[in-house]
């Protein structure tokens, strides 16, 4: 019983943190495509 | 309510500890939110009340203010009243904050945004960063530093959730009525309520006495170890509250300034796209989130001084180190260096805690805790004002825009310097500043 109420409790903290790292890493994904945009101006407009 | 008393939480024989920690993850990955509020800030100018973004840039900023001036004036109250009540009382803030919030959007008056996320949920946050410290540590004293670890990456955890989630629930309930920003916060606070009341459910103090089998104590001290307790009106007279103070400020500053503007950076530094900015700092707050663990739990072997020595020594070797990927326009290098100093500003967050039980021992350690976190206060204003006003100089003085970073790299890496000598400069705790003995066990 023990056992149990120790898995759900970490299960339940387990599951959003999970989706939250999942979703990181869906948004650094970009990173190792390299993607690169035309080259940024050197200087700023004024 | 007897419920949420500390006696009310006393463990009984044979309870397992390490339920405690997903109480305290728990509380942490909800109030962890407030790094995500930004997703709400331009939905919030489409509400039809004409707010413009540095209005709304406010409520993050009270909040955070709120969170630090808090965990000050509530910390012995955390104390005296345990985790169970504290974290209730944290549920009602943050949830009751986003309600008022949520019913600000529907009238459209701003200042109850201010009131509700900024003021109200400011102090939510202020309670429950602390609530779950104190009592991590009485549960691990063989493993302080692993303990607040978890539960202060929990709150790194909340950024990552909080952020999609808020933008998931807008695209949700939007509607051609509504941007859905009301809406989402009902629900967040809904959400949040659940777990973080969960926490409070399960959460339980040790007895008095209370030690893990097979461990004892003095075996264990070091010399930057005390078993003695300082209370907190005379722990920040000392000097070693206010190295500490150095150390977590310089610490943050030089974190949270290229955490603030990673995205950005990336893309002036080397030319991509924001796409490729945004997936930049995403990586980092997974460093961010990882380093808390990882480096606080090294410093249970390392012991705390050596461990924030390496963060400050490596960390303005890497600062210095930046300046030069770019030159090489090296990105595979620039990121990995880039993610060591995420992961140990992290480390320098979750280590703290254990650094302050180390030097004042357990007594009113969330109390200290609460004073010290006016570091992180001040370290928002710092950190990102001085990348940002740096790098806008250098760029309208006619510095090309892919370098105008590096000076801020070697001021971000003189603030480490700085941090290095007041840690360097910690001692033990005179004893005329011990109040009570150390508890018998």
């Amino acid at each position: 019983m023990k056992i149990l109420a120790l898995a759900i409790a970490w299960m339940l903290i387990a599951v959003p943190l999970g989706w939250g790292v999942y979703q990181s890493v869906q948004k650094s994904m970009p990173l190792f495509h390299g993607q690169s945009a035309p080259a940024a101006p050197s200087t700023q407009t004024p | 309510m007897h419920f949420l008393s500390r006696e009310a939480t006393i463990a009984r024989a044979g309870f397992n500890r390490w339920l405690v920690p997903p109480a305290a993850i728990a509380v942490h990955m909800c109030i962890g939110e407030v790094y995500g509020f930004s997703v709400f800030n331009v939905p919030l100018t489409q509400t039809g009340a004409g707010w413009t973004i540095p209005e709304v840039g406010w409520i993050y900023s009270i909040a955070l203010f709120m969170l630090g001036v808090s965990a000050a004036v509530f910390g012995k109250w955390v104390e005296r009243s345990g985790p169970r009540k504290t974290m209730a009382a944290s549920c009602a803030c943050f949830c009751g904050g986003l309600l008022i919030s949520a019913i600000g959007v529907k009238l459209q008056i701003l200042w109850l945004l201010y009131i509700g996320y900024g003021i109200v949920g400011g102090i939510g946050l202020g309670l429950g960063y602390i609530s779950p410290v104190s009592t991590l540590i009485k549960w691990f004293p063989d493993r302080p530093g692993m303990s607040t670890g978890m539960a202060i990456m929990g709150f790194g955890g909340g950024a990552l959730i909080g952020a999609p989630l808020g933008v998931k629930l807008m695209d949700h309930f939007k509607s051609a009525a509504s941007v859905g920003v009301a809406e989402a916060f009902v629900a967040m606070a809904c959400l949040y309520a659940v777990y973080m009341l969960f926490g409070a459910l399960i959460v339980r103090v040790p007895p008095e006495g209370w030690k893990p089998k097979g461990w004892e104590p003095d075996i264990h001290l070091t010399p930057m170890m005390t078993r003695a307790n300082v209370g907190v009106d005379r722990a920040w007279k000392t000097p070693q509250f206010w190295c500490l103070w150095v150390v977590l400020c310089m610490n943050v500053s030089a974190g949270i300034g290229i955490l603030g503007q990673a995205s950005k950076m990336c893309s002036d530094m080397f030319g991509v796209s924001a796409a490729v900015g945004g997936g930049f700092a995403g990586l980092l707050s997974l460093f961010n989130m990882g380093g808390r663990f990882v480096w606080s739990s090294v410093s249970d072997y390392t012991g705390r001084k050596t461990v924030y020595s390496m963060y400050f020594i490596l960390g303005a070797l890497l600062y210095c180190v930046v300046p030069w990927t770019q030159h090489i326009q090296n990105k595979a290098l620039f990121v990995a260096v880039t993610a060591i100093i995420i992961s140990m500003y992290g480390g320098g967050f979750a280590t703290i805690p254990a650094y302050l039980r180390d030097l004042f021992g357990t007594y009113q350690v969330g109390a200290i805790h609460g004073r010290l976190i006016t570091a992180w206060s001040v370290a928002a204003l710092i950190g990102p004002n001085l990348v940002n006003y740096i790098s806008t100089a250098k760029i309208e003085a006619g510095v090309p825009r892919a370098e105008a970073y590096n000076s801020t790299m070697f001021i971000m890496a003189g603030l480490l310097v700085i941090g290095l000598i007041a840690n360097l400069l910690v001692r033990p705790v005179d004893a005329k500043y011990h109040v009570i003995e150390a508890p018998k066990v």
